[in-house]
């Protein structure tokens, strides 16, 4: 009964809170990061007075959202209104139910240590440790993550579509047009450089995608770089983010979709944006670029790397995911609306479908 | 060509090379309040009235040439002529700094480098009339409003 309730409940909760708690941190240190880094790239210094070169900022920002007065228009639709942060943040949290931050035998060996201070029976701790759902470094692993990231991810973009819509209020407005027609182009194309990691790795489970890099002794991004280019240019324009960020626009929509927010909703928009963030370079991370393995993870001659532990290895693949995902909006402008749309439709779809007919033909052909 | 630098990125990645560059330069912000920043050595700022350093009397010997030359008329020299010695003593000295343009015409006329025009550049006050200096202001410095915790003390 206490084993069950252990691998079932106990620990997946444990899990859970220490994983929202660290989320809810670095996207509180990644804004600090963006303002940083967009600093020094203008010959800037950003943030330096809350604490030492602007280290507790986030902190501050937080307060005082926190504080600030909650408005809603009058002519808004309030229950709509009130909802749409809410919608846009959940998705983006849960989509780290099933993002495998380190190998399945993780926690094997602190739990073993952990539950030998409150159980004597050696055989029960061991039935424990082994269970790759108390011990991997993941909340769940199910067969359709891969899906599960990509439905919950769209909801995602109805929150947005909901706040502009329920703002009344014509900026808002545009920018939820926008932001739905951008989705829904770059969705597809998103969607279909996946199939081509997914023909590789044949398999819908992130962790399995994983182990199968480390069993074909190769990272993905070796065999799919088109997919790789594209996944990474649809992740922006579906994350919202420079050079696609038509939705906020704050040069021509003053701030599109979230306009008639303010205070504690408008952070909740903005914790969604910043989370999704996470998220794409998470899946990146673990769709092409071997998740928790070290570079080329079977040959020895790097075996020295091996006393990183793969949590590292993948924290560290993503951080440099969000330093080009900041690097890039410090770098270029932002597209017009129609090139946008032929960008998507004209040349990212197209060749996506490619990339997956010839990764189709070169596996019937080969293998 | 083109189409080979269109689809490995070229100009785009020039571009990230350029700001990666950028990022790791020297910052040519100031953190002013908390760092002076460093002025040529003939900046005319904040006017001073010299004194003696050893007698610790004025240098001042109210010939009113500073007066007399300042082209927006703002110096004001009082004197009074000692009935022993028969030399003329310095009464009052006055300076408006709102009006001053900092030519350094004074400084150059003083015989006795008596008026100065110091490097202190902070000369914002709440007031016009606060603005107007008089002679204790001028050798001791001005009536400075500190900005910071100790402000209302």
């Amino acid at each position: 009964m206490i084993e069950i309730l252990l691998i079932y409940a106990i620990i997946p909760l444990i899990k859970i809170g220490v994983i929202v708690l660290f989320l809810s941190g670095a996207i509180a240190y990644l804004t600090l990061l963006e303002r940083k880094l967009i600093a020094h790239i203008q010959v800037r210094l950003g943030p330096m007075r809350v604490g030492w070169h602007g280290l507790l900022q986030p902190i501050a920002d937080g307060l005082k959202f926190l504080l600030k007065e909650d408005i809603v228009p009058t002519k808004a639709d309030a229950l709509i209104f009130t909802i749409a942060p809410a919608i846009s943040l959940l998705p983006a949290f849960l989509v780290f139910a099933v993002v495998p931050f380190g190998p399945p035998d993780m926690f094997e060996g602190p739990l073993r240590w952990i539950l030998g201070w409150f159980i004597d029976d050696t055989a029960t701790i061991t039935r424990i440790a082994e269970n790759a759902i108390a011990s991997g470094g993941y909340v769940t692993d199910i067969n359709i993550a891969l899906l599960f990231v990509l439905s919950v991810s769209s909801v995602g973009i109805l929150g947005v579509i909901l706040g502009g819509w329920a703002s009344n209020s014509k900026f808002p407005l545009l920018g939820a047009l926008r932001s739905s027609a951008q989705m829904v182009s770059y969705e597809v194309a998103l969607g279909f450089a996946i199939i081509g990691v997914l023909l590789v790795a044949g398999s819908l489970s992130l962790v399995e995608i994983v182990q199968n890099q480390q069993q074909q002794q190769v990272w993905y991004i070796f065999y799919q770089p088109v997919a790789f280019v594209l996944f990474f240019i649809c992740g922006l324009a579906e994350t919202n983010r420079l050079p696609f960020d038509l939705p906020e626009a704050e040069t021509e929509l003053v701030g599109g979709f979230h306009t008639e927010y303010s205070g504690f909703r408008f952070s909740l928009f903005f914790l969604a944006e910043y989370a999704n963030m996470i998220a794409v370079s998470a899946l990146g991370v673990i769709l092409f670029l071997g998740g928790w393995l070290r570079p080329f993870p079977n040959s020895d001659w790097l075996s020295f790397l091996d006393f990183i532990p793969g949590v590292l290895w993948f924290l560290g693949k993503v951080f440099v995911f969000l330093y080009v995902f900041i690097w890039l909006r410090g770098t270029l402008p932002r597209f017009r609306f129609d090139q946008l749309m032929q960008y998507g439709w004209k040349i990212f779809l197209p060749v996506a479908l490619g990339n997956v007919i010839v990764t189709a033909g070169v596996l019937l052909a080969f293998l | 060509m083109d189409f080979l630098r269109r689809i490995f990125f070229v100009d785009i990645l020039k571009g990230l090379a350029l700001t990666f560059k950028y990022t790791y330069r020297k910052v040519y912000t100031e953190q002013y309040p908390l760092e002076k920043p460093k002025l040529a050595g003939r900046y005319k700022g904040a006017p001073r009235l010299n004194n003696d350093p050893v007698t610790g009397e004025t240098l001042c010997i109210a010939c009113d040439l500073c007066a007399e030359i300042c082209p927006e008329d703002l110096i004001v020299v009082g004197s009074q002529r000692d009935p022993e010695s028969r030399k003329k003593v310095l009464t009052h000295y006055t300076f408006d700094t709102s009006r001053c343009l900092f030519c350094g015409l004074c400084q150059e006329v003083c015989p006795t480098n008596a008026i100065e025009l110091t490097q202190d550049f902070e000369l914002a006050a709440y007031d016009r009339r606060s603005m107007v200096w008089d002679r204790k202001q001028l050798e001791n410095g001005w009536d400075r409003i500190h900005f910071g915790k100790d402000y209302h003390k």
